[in-house]
């Protein structure tokens, strides 16, 4: 019984792929989804060269110089730029960085090497929660936590807020991909006798390093675009100018790490912040500048995806020859 | 391999340095040496904020050793920050409750300037009316829309009061735009409402129940420009802004009828008219409400934008002096009277200057006074 099914089985199935009928069958179906399944993939790509196209256009008109060079001037007279907010987007990037990278990547390496610890449970199941909480509340939890005890509304409490928006999609990618790195690798390590540390270091990290790059640079570019957790933490800052604050500090004979601290503790604006801002006003200077925000936005995120791109590349091809 | 190894090490070097430099930094208080460069930051109204940033940006060059910056987030949430201690100063035109007072210990609102509330509409006509002829609306036909019992442009109560438009204004529905922040622009309009009609239920404040929200009829925009823009952005609707919103935007705003049932315009004249009404109604606060003023030619819907500072618990003395010295500058400096009445504000009436520069003068630093 158990010999005759399949024998008769591909008997009707022959006779049906060999009768015309079946072959027409076959063939528009086949078409139909091509059809349909190509026709999504388009409808999918539609928003993302729309948005695009669309700002880079809107926002192209009103780029000049002085957007990228002046601080903004108030309501009505016309001019002006965005520099504090330009200014103020690339050092809460690197504030978030240096403070969700060193965490984010020794914690990954932890999770990855003693995944079933309870401590490695616990920071995968942490992790996946934190990625699930609203942006929103992220800045509230800034504010109590940063902004209350020190007095301030600044930078630093900002780049805490981003840093905790980027640490889920860094911790995560960076423990994917040092799961990814084959385990013979690490125990050739271990067995020519290099103690777990060095393995983990010199032979783990860097055959991980590309992929642990790009997904720092990814949750980089998604956290300067966020608005919310700056709103409590950041407040905004029309007057950020880190030259006049250097200056200022040099003038009065601060140390460097005075005048660092300084600016940490300013607050500060950013580019999403201030789209978010100049796009509720009613005043058209201020919805022309918000779309040159928008495209200023949209290209430094892109060139971060290019660069974290073009790197992944590099190193693949140097690996490989 | 070299490369890997040092990108690992300046990742740490970097991490370590920045540890270095927060960890001192956010122990020292700010006034220990007297910096070059003192940053001030404010926050509250945006009821007041065009002239603000004017001011700011003016004073850049009366004394470039400081920086200000003020952010409008709404009176409301100015207080909180003033309470909090984490600004400065916070801009407001709401008053701070008796609780708000006790929490804060030495809080005092300062008078700065008065402002004009107006309401700005966006109606589709039927046809092209006459140029030059806003829509006029009484007290009780305001407070009738915001509850909801006035709810088309057709309305007789409109139509009457209209009869230059009668023929243009559409049958169609009237969207309320309110504050959708804790705004002081809402109370005052609130205690207008109130003042005007006694059917207007929902009584005053920062943030209230609005009853054309619960008619389906209302939406919310943040700060004085979220109502301007959505008021643009939505026909057939009405809302309620400072004055120089509708001015610098050109939105078409309505002329009221007053306590004494004059036609007003809101304007220069008519603002310090209704401030000529209460002008020795200022209490021990410093404070005073100026909404449905009874003169012949007094804008109805008006009121006094204060900055609020705490008097006695600053320790950063610099900062201090520099905060007072910019608020006196705004309030005797020509130029910057002179910004305040081209946004359409109107500033302090002269029996009242000196008793607000004499309370500045009062503010201390460490026990001693600030401004000498």
């Amino acid at each position: 019984m158990a010999a005759m099914f399949p024998a008769a089985a591909s008997t009707k199935k022959a006779k049906y792929i060999s009768s015309r009928k079946g072959f027409v069958r076959r063939r528009s179906v086949n078409a139909l989804m091509l059809v349909l399944t190509g026709a999504v993939t388009l409808l999918a790509l539609i928003p993302l060269f729309w948005i695009i196209g669309y700002v880079l256009l809107k926002g192209g008109q009103y780029i000049n110089i002085d957007f990228f060079t002046q601080l903004p001037r108030p309501a009505g007279i016309p001019g002006g730029g965005v520099l504090n907010a330009i200014e103020g987007t690339i050092m809460l990037t690197i504030v978030a960085g240096v403070i969700a990278i060193p965490i984010g990547s020794l914690s990954a390496f932890y999770a990855a090497y003693h995944p079933n610890t309870p401590l490695g449970i616990a920071l995968r199941f942490g992790t996946d929660v934190l990625a699930g909480i609203p942006s929103i509340v992220v800045g509230i939890f800034g504010y109590a936590l940063v902004v209350r005890p020190t007095g301030h509304f600044s930078l630093l409490a900002g780049g805490i807020a981003m840093a905790i928006i980027m640490l889920p999609t860094t911790i995560r990618t960076t423990e994917e991909m040092i799961k990814l790195v084959p385990t013979n690798l690490r125990e050739g390590s271990l067995a020519l006798g290099s103690s777990e540390w060095k393995t983990a270091f010199k032979v783990t990290f860097p055959a991980a390093l590309s992929g642990i790059v790009t997904g720092f640079l990814l949750s980089l570019a998604r956290a300067s675009g966020e608005t919310a957790p700056l709103l409590f933490t950041a407040l905004g800052n029309t007057n950020f100018d880190i030259a006049r604050l250097i200056n200022g500090g040099i003038a009065s004979g601060q140390s460097v790490i005075a005048i660092i601290g300084n600016i940490l503790l300013q607050p500060t604006d950013s580019l999403a912040l201030t789209l978010f801002k100049y796009s509720q006003d009613p005043s058209i200077d201020r919805i022309n500048q918000s779309w040159a925000v928008a495209f200023v936005l949209l290209l430094l995120i892109l060139v971060i995806n290019i660069i974290a791109r073009a790197w992944v590349e590099s190193r693949a091809a140097k690996l490989r020859g | 391999m070299h490369s890997n190894r040092l990108t690992i090490v300046s990742i740490l070097a970097i991490a370590a340095i920045l540890l270095a430099a927060c960890a001192p930094s956010t122990g020292t208080p700010a006034g220990t040496s007297a910096p070059a460069s003192v940053q001030i930051n404010g926050a509250g109204s945006t009821f007041a904020q065009p002239v603000y940033d004017a001011w700011i940006y003016a004073y850049q060059s009366v004394d470039p050793s400081v920086t200000l910056n003020y952010q409008g987030t709404g009176s409301g949430a100015g207080i909180t920050a003033i309470l909090d201690n984490t600004i400065d100063f916070a801009g407001s035109d709401a008053l701070l409750t008796a609780a708000q007072y006790t929490q804060g210990k030495d809080l005092q609102m300062y008078p700065i300037m008065a402002g004009a509330i107006v309401p700005i509409y966006n109606i589709t006509f039927n046809g092209t009316p006459p140029a030059n002829k806003p829509l006029i609306l009484n007290g009780k036909t305001l407070a009738g829309i915001y509850n909801a019992t006035i709810t088309m442009w057709n309305d007789p109560a409109i139509l009457a009061l209209n009869p230059d438009l009668a023929s243009f204004l559409p049958a169609a529905k009237i969207t309320a735009v309110h504050r959708s922040d804790g705004s002081g622009t809402t109370q005052l309009f609130t205690l207008a409402l109130s003042a005007f009609s006694s059917s207007w239920t929902a009584g005053s404040g920062t943030s209230i129940q609005w009853p054309v929200d619960t008619a389906g009829n209302g939406i919310g925009g943040k700060g004085n420009p979220g109502v301007a823009a959505a008021v643009q952005n939505t026909p057939n609707s009405i809302g309620y802004v400072e004055f120089s919103y509708a001015i610098s935007n050109k939105i078409a705003f309505a002329s009221m009828i007053n306590q004494a049932g004059i036609l007003v315009v809101a304007s220069a004249d008519t603002l310090a008219s209704a401030m000529n009404d209460f002008a020795t109604n200022f209490n021990d606060k410093l404070t005073n409400t100026i909404v449905d003023a009874p003169g012949q030619t007094s804008w109805p819907i008006a009121g006094y934008t204060y900055i609020i500072l705490h008097t006695s618990s600053s320790t950063d003395c610099t900062k201090e002096l520099k905060l007072l010295q910019f608020i006196n500058w705004a309030l005797t400096s020509p130029t910057a009277a002179q910004i305040a009445t081209n946004l359409g504000f109107a500033t302090l009436p002269g029996s009242v200057q000196p008793t607000v520069l004499t309370a500045l003068g009062q503010v201390t630093c460490n026990g001693q006074p600030v401004l000498k």
